[in-house]
């Protein structure tokens, strides 16, 4: 017998499970071999050390086990006969957190919504007969504008941003934006372009998730250019009155200018 | 307690407790199970030694050893009618102690790694050195020491070797148990308990030459064989 499987046999041996068979020939081995002589004794001086330092329980074990079986006895029966006791603090727990989640996540999505999903167009600024921009005196503007006047004498610059305000500009963007650009570039606000479009409303076109300041600007302009308009009118109604004279004087007749109207 | 109320002859404390004192562990739980507390007592009295022994080894700790310790005779009260005679009670404690012990070494090796730096470097293959063991010859010491080298070295055995192996050592159940105990096959029982012994041996093996520590060991045996023999007080 090899003296592994000898050490393996001496230590079930030491247990007592080894089978009656092999023990006749570990006996043998063991008488004649030292080493696992020395083996066998030292596994029961190493069972011995074990057993002479057994570690020793607190002195005050009996009474701590005590306590701690009360609190978990009472604990389990507070479970038992009050079982809606914590359910509540429970329930708030999960309650609160749950609420806070579906709060966040419906604002998340109201947000969303409102950058990505929400109306692009407003109402309009610039209309048929908007209020902004129709005021008498463009309204008095003819269609067209003093052909038989010198043309040198003239804004023209005035006369045809009028016209496009009446309607007969072919969508041409204000204020030199590109076209179908906008003063607001790309993007969610897509263009901003005034006049008619075969007579159906012309609207800014573009998110109303903010930019708000750009809708302010273009109203100051809009108002800037409506009185550079009406100094336009008030100087083409003064040349008027001064040709008109001038006609008096000469004993031609009237010129119907239309400024009566 | 039911036996107290209806004049029983065990009703005197002593008296039962003496009476129990020769039932078998099987039926003790099984009275527990019919709410007769005092069995229990008995069985606290019968274990809390060595589950505090078998878990101190595993866990190294007083104070941790002596919580698992009792939270596994609490779960032995709280779950007492959930055992059923198909295994010895012995198998059944030391599977809820051992189930603890290994779930408290998992959330200890989960925690981050600290290092004191008061401790050796940790060497499997080191022997324990009981030179100072000499010094101090009074008995407490003398034991302590013993049993702090003895400590050292079965902490060095690899935890799945040393649970069967304390199990078989120290508990001395019988494979069959510690099979049922630790859901090993018997063979992998078998040849733990024989690598851990192995081990054991070379760890200690500096002790195992050290004439004065075997004759302190004598000593140790003789008084603790000493003590048994006399009746404790509250008997």
């Amino acid at each position: 017998m090899h003296c592994t499987r000898a050490r393996d046999y001496l230590s079930r041996d030491l247990d007592g499970m080894l089978p009656p068979d092999a023990t006749v020939g570990l006996r043998e081995h063991v008488d004649a071999c030292l080493d696992c002589q020395t083996f066998r004794q030292d596994l029961v001086l190493g069972r011995r050390l074990l057993a002479a330092t057994e570690p020793k329980l607190p002195d005050n074990f009996d009474w701590k086990l005590q306590l701690r079986l009360n609190q978990a006895l009472q604990q389990r029966a507070g479970e038992t006969a009050y079982p809606w006791y914590e359910e509540p603090h429970v329930r708030r727990g999960n309650w609160l957190p749950a609420f806070g989640a579906a709060t966040s996540l419906g604002l998340a999505a109201v947000l969303a919504f409102a950058v990505f999903l929400g109306p692009r167009e407003r109402l309009p600024l610039v209309t048929d007969g908007a209020p902004a921009l129709s005021s008498p005196s463009i309204a008095a503007v003819p269609a067209s504008p003093v052909t038989v006047v010198d043309a040198g004498t003239l804004d023209e610059r005035p006369a045809d941003a009028a016209a496009n305000l009446a309607g007969r500009s072919d969508r041409r963007p204000l204020f030199g934006a590109p076209q179908g650009g906008g003063l607001y570039g790309g993007g969610v606000a897509r263009g901003l372009s005034v006049g008619t479009d075969g007579g159906a409303s012309r609207v800014f076109d573009r998110g109303w998730s903010g930019d708000r300041f750009e809708d302010a600007r273009t109203i100051r302009q809009l108002r800037a250019y409506n009185a550079q308009l009406q100094q336009t009118l008030h100087r083409q109604q003064l040349e008027l009155q001064r040709l008109k004279a001038q006609l008096d004087t000469i004993g031609a007749g009237g010129l119907d200018t239309g400024a009566t109207r | 307690m039911n036996l107290s109320r209806e004049n029983n002859p065990l009703d005197d404390p002593r008296r039962l407790r003496a009476a129990l004192r020769d039932v078998r562990d099987e039926d003790l739980i099984v009275m527990v199970q019919q709410g007769q507390k005092r069995a229990f007592d008995e069985i606290v009295h019968r274990y809390k030694g060595r589950l505090f022994s078998f878990i101190m080894r595993m866990v190294k700790e007083p104070s941790l050893a002596e919580e698992l310790t009792q939270e596994t005779l609490i779960r032995v009260y709280v779950h007492a009618d959930k055992y059923r005679e198909i295994a010895r009670f012995s198998t059944w404690v030391f599977t809820i102690a051992t189930n603890l012990v290994r779930n408290k070494m998992r959330q200890r090796s989960r925690r981050p790694h600290t290092i004191s730096l008061n401790t050796a470097p940790d060497d499997d293959e080191v022997p324990v050195d009981p030179a100072d063991l000499r010094a101090d010859t009074s008995e407490r010491v003398q034991r302590e020491e013993l049993g702090r080298l003895i400590a050292e070295a079965t902490e060095k055995i690899p935890e799945r070797y040393r649970i069967p192996f304390l199990l078989r050592e120290v508990e001395q159940l019988s494979y069959e148990e510690i099979q049922q105990v630790t859901g090993l096959k018997l063979g992998t029982v078998r040849s733990r308990i024989n690598r851990a012994r192995t081990r054991f041996r070379l760890l200690i093996k500096p002790m195992l030459k050290n004439e004065s520590l075997l004759a302190e060991l004598e000593e140790i045996e003789a008084r603790a064989a000493a003590e048994d023999g006399v009746p404790s007080a509250d008997d």
